[in-house]
C-alpha cells in the first residue's frame, strides 16, 4: 500500500512538472536580425497559449544552412525552419520535410500571395513551405555625395552607373580612391559574389543558369551578356579605378561614409536605422529589374503548434512591423503596405515595383549552390586580375572555362 | 591444478585494463576512418537514399578538380610555411629560456600565453592587427617604408598571415617540449664540450641539436598533423560578411566541409578526407624514417 502511494505521488509530480513546463515550440532562423520578429509573434502567441514554451534560435546563414543539413536527417531540426526556397528544394525533393497541412496549403494558394511565391514554395503539385520575406535588390545612395558630385538623381542606365562610378569616387593627393563611387561585391566566398554579378548580368538581359526547352540546365553567362557584366567589374576595379578590395564597402561601407552608392537588400534600411539613423540617403529601381528571393517557413514534423505560430507570424500587424523594423519585404499582397513607404520613403523602391520591372530569382534546383560557389571563387580572381582590361579575348576565355564547369556541375547533377 | 603464473597474470591485468580504452578507441576513432573509407566509394549525397558505389570515381575527380588541388596546396603551403617558421624560433626561445635566469618564468609565461588563448577569439584579435586600413601591422611596416598592404585579401600575404597567426600560436607549446628536452640534457657533456674547447655555438650544435633529435621529431610531427588541419584560423581571418572565407585562403579542411555539408557530397568529402589522411601519415613516417634513424 505504502508503495502504490508512494507510486501514485511520484506519478502526480511528474504530470503537475509536465503541465508546469508545457509544451516546447522551436524555431531556427539564418538572419540573425528576424530574432527581434520572431520574438514579437513569439510573445503574441504565448498571451493566447500561456503553456506554450518558444525557443528561438539564430545564427548566420552558412552555420544555419550547414546546422539544418545535418539536423534534419537525424530527426533534430527545431519544428520550424526559415529557409530560402532554392536551398529547401533539395531537403524537400529528399522527402525530409511535410507538405502542409491541406488548410495551409488552401491559404497559400489563395489570394494572400503572388504565383512567384507559391510556385517557388511547391514541389510537385504540393506547397510546403509558406512564403514570409523576400530578399531583393535595389540601389542604395547617398543623397549629400550625389549633390556634391552635381548629380541630381540616381543612375538610370548603366552607361550612367559607370560615369557616376568615376564622377563619385573620391582620392587622395597620390590618386588613390578613398571612397568607391559604386561598391561591388568583390570577395568573400559562398554563393554572394555570384549572386551580385548575377543582378549585373541581369541587366544586360543575362543569367546564371538557364533552362533549355527540353527542361534541362545550363550555364548562361558565357555569352556577350556574361562578357559585357565582366567587364564592368574588372574596367571598374582595375582601369577606373573606382573601387577595390581593400575599401569599406557594402552596408557598412556605405554608413561609414566609404562608399557613395550600391546594391543591396532591404534589409538594409533596418540596419541604417538602427546604427546610422541620421544618413542622407534614398534608394532606386536598377535599370531592368533585380533578385527577389523567397524565405519561406517550413514544418518539420506534425507538430499543431507549428502551424498555429506561422499563422500568428502572418498576421498583418506582424508583417507590417517586419517591413518597418527589421527591413526585409513581407511577401503578402493582400495588406496595405502604404502607411509604411509613407513613413520610410525608402522602401518605395522595393515596394512599388513596375510591372516592366524584370523580377528573376534562383531557380529552386538542387545543384545551384554549388554552382554559384565555385562560380563566384572564379570571379574573385577574375576581379583584380588586370590582364583582362581591354581583353575581350581573355574574358571570354574565362568564361568559357567557368561555364564549363558549371555545366559540369549540373550535369552531375542529372540536370543536363 | 591449473595455476596462472605471475607474470602471466600480470599480462592479463594489463590487457584487462587496457581492453575498455582500446575499445572505445577503436569505435571513435579508427571505425569512423572505415566507414568514411568506405563512403569515398560511393556517391553517398547526405539527403538522399540512394547512395550507388562508383569506385573510384570520386578520387579521379579530386585529380581533376582545381579547387581540391588549389586547397591542397594552400594547406600544404600554410604546413610547411608554420613549420619551417615555429620550430626553429621555439627551439631558438628553448635554448635561450634553458640557462637559469630571474626573468625565465616571466618569458616562459609569455610565450606559452597565446597556446592557451582560444582560437577564435585570438584570430579576432589578429584581423584587427592585419586589417588593411586600420591595423597596426601596416602601421609596423610602415616605419621600413613598406607600403601599407592588403593582407588578408592580397592571396599571397593571406597565407602568410595564417603562416604568422599559426606560428605565434603554436611557438609556446614546441618551445615547452624543447625546454623540458634541453633541461633534461645531462649537464656534464656540456662541461666536457666546454674543457675540449668547445664554444656556445659547437655545444649547440655538437652536444643540444643531437640529443634534442627524438624531441625534433615529435615537436616537427605534432606541428604538420596540427597544420594540415588548419581551419579555424582561416575561417575566422578570412571571412566576409556572410561568414565564409574567400578563395584566397582555401584550405582542405574548408573543401571537405563545405563539399559534405553544403553541397551535401558526403562521398566526395570522404575522398578528400582520406586523401588528407593519406598525406599526413605519409609525411609522419617520411619524419619518422629520416629523423629516427640518426636520432
Amino acid at each position: 500500500m505504502k508503495v502504490l502511494r508512494k507510486l501514485s505521488a511520484i506519478s502526480m509530480l511528474v504530470l503537475l512538472t509536465s503541465v508546469a513546463l508545457g509544451q516546447t515550440l522551436s524555431i531556427w532562423s539564418g538572419f540573425p536580425e528576424m530574432e527581434a520578429f520572431y520574438q514579437r509573434v513569439a510573445d503574441d502567441f504565448t498571451t493566447d497559449n500561456p503553456d506554450v514554451n518558444i525557443e528561438i534560435l539564430t545564427q548566420p546563414l552558412r552555420d544555419y544552412e550547414r546546422r539544418i543539413t545535418v539536423a534534419l536527417p537525424s530527426n533534430s531540426a527545431a519544428d520550424i525552419l526559415e529557409i530560402s526556397s532554392s536551398f529547401a528544394a533539395r531537403l524537400v525533393q529528399g522527402g525530409l520535410m511535410p507538405p502542409l497541412t491541406e488548410d495551409l496549403q488552401t491559404f497559400v494558394r489563395g489570394d494572400a500571395f503572388n504565383d512567384f511565391f507559391v510556385e517557388n514554395a511547391s514541389f510537385d503539385g504540393d506547397v510546403y513551405g509558406v512564403p514570409l520575406f523576400r530578399g531583393q535588390g535595389a540601389l542604395f545612395y547617398n543623397i549629400e555625395m550625389f549633390e556634391e558630385a552635381g548629380l541630381d538623381g540616381p543612375p538610370q542606365t548603366m552607361a550612367e552607373y559607370l560615369d557616376y562610378a568615376q564622377t563619385l569616387t573620391a582620392r587622395d593627393d597620390s590618386g588613390d580612391p578613398t571612397r568607391s563611387g559604386w561598391s561591388l561585391r568583390l570577395t568573400g566566398g559562398g554563393s554572394g559574389v555570384a549572386e551580385k554579378f548575377w543582378t549585373i548580368l541581369h541587366q544586360f538581359e543575362g543569367s546564371l543558369v538557364e533552362q533549355t526547352d527540353d527542361g534541362s540546365w545550363v550555364a548562361g553567362y558565357n555569352n556577350e551578356a556574361g562578357a559585357e557584366a565582366l567587364r564592368y567589374y574588372v574596367d571598374l576595379v582595375n582601369k577606373l579605378d573606382t573601387v577595390n578590395p581593400e575599401l569599406r564597402g557594402d552596408a557598412e561601407g556605405f554608413q561609414l561614409g566609404t562608399t557613395a552608392m550600391f546594391i543591396r537588400e532591404s534589409w538594409v534600411i533596418g540596419d541604417i536605422a538602427s546604427k546610422t539613423p541620421d544618413l542622407p540617403y534614398a534608394t532606386a529601381l536598377l535599370p531592368r529589374g533585380t533578385i527577389a528571393i523567397p524565405v519561406n517557413l517550413y514544418v518539420t514534423n506534425d507538430n499543431p503548434l507549428a502551424y498555429e505560430f506561422i499563422e500568428y507570424a502572418l498576421k498583418p500587424e506582424h508583417q507590417l512591423w517586419l517591413v518597418e523594423n527589421v527591413g526585409w519585404l513581407p511577401n503578402r499582397q493582400d495588406i496595405d503596405y502604404t502607411p509604411v513607404v509613407e513613413s520610410i520613403p525608402q522602401l518605395e523602391a522595393f515596394l512599388n515595383i513596375p510591372e516592366d520591372h524584370v523580377l528573376f530569382t534562383v531557380p529552386p534546383i538542387s545543384a545551384i549552390d554549388e554552382v554559384q560557389t565555385r562560380f563566384a571563387e572564379r570571379l574573385v580572381a577574375a576581379y583584380i586580375n588586370a590582364d583582362l582590361v581591354d581583353n575581350p579575348e581573355g574574358i571570354q576565355a574565362f568564361l568559357a572555362e567557368a561555364a564549363e564547369e558549371t555545366n559540369q556541375i549540373l550535369s552531375r547533377a542529372g540536370l543536363q | 591444478m591449473f595455476r596462472w603464473s605471475i607474470s602471466r597474470r600480470r599480462w592479463l591485468f594489463a590487457y584487462a585494463t587496457l581492453a575498455p580504452v582500446v575499445a572505445i578507441y577503436l569505435y571513435i576513432r579508427i571505425l569512423p576512418i572505415g566507414q568514411t573509407f568506405l563512403m569515398s566509394f560511393r556517391n553517398w549525397d547526405l539527403i538522399s537514399v540512394n547512395k550507388p558505389f562508383i569506385g573510384f570515381e570520386n578520387y579521379l575527380e579530386l585529380l581533376r578538380d582545381v579547387t581540391f588541388l588549389r586547397s591542397l596546396r594552400n594547406t600544404t603551403v600554410i604546413a610547411f610555411g608554420i613549420v619551417f617558421l615555429s620550430v626553429p624560433l621555439s627551439l631558438l626561445v628553448a635554448v635561450l629560456l634553458a640557462t637559469p635566469r630571474k626573468l625565465n618564468p616571466f618569458y616562459e609565461t609569455a610565450y606559452f600565453l597565446p597556446v592557451v588563448t582560444s582560437m577564435v577569439p585570438a584570430t579576432l584579435a589578429w584581423k584587427w592587427i592585419l586589417d588593411a586600413n586600420e591595423g597596426p601591422m601596416n602601421q609596423f611596416v610602415g616605419w621600413f617604408g613598406v607600403e601599407p598592404q592588403a593582407w588578408l585579401i592580397n592571396p599571397r600575404l593571406a597565407l602568410f598571415s595564417v603562416i604568422l597567426l599559426s606560428s605565434w600560436k603554436i611557438l609556446g607549446y614546441n618551445m615547452i617540449i624543447f625546454l623540458v628536452g634541453i633541461r633534461n640534457i645531462p649537464q656534464d657533456l656540456y662541461a666536457a664540450a666546454t674543457i675540449d674547447g668547445a664554444g656556445s655555438w659547437q655545444r649547440f650544435r655538437y652536444v643540444t641539436l643531437p640529443l634534442l633529435r627524438p624531441i625534433l621529431l615529435f615537436v616537427s610531427v605534432i606541428t604538420v598533423i596540427q597544420s594540415y588541419n588548419v581551419y579555424t584560423q582561416v575561417y575566422v581571418l578570412a571571412s566576409d560578411a556572410q561568414g565564409a572565407p574567400g578563395y584566397v585562403v582555401r584550405v582542405l579542411v574548408y573543401d571537405i566541409i563545405e563539399n559534405g555539408f553544403r553541397f551535401f557530397r558526403m562521398g566526395y568529402a570522404s575522398a578528400e578526407a582520406m586523401m588528407l589522411l593519406v598525406i599526413v601519415m605519409t609525411l609522419t613516417l617520411i619524419q619518422f624514417v629520416t629523423l629516427r634513424d640518426r636520432a
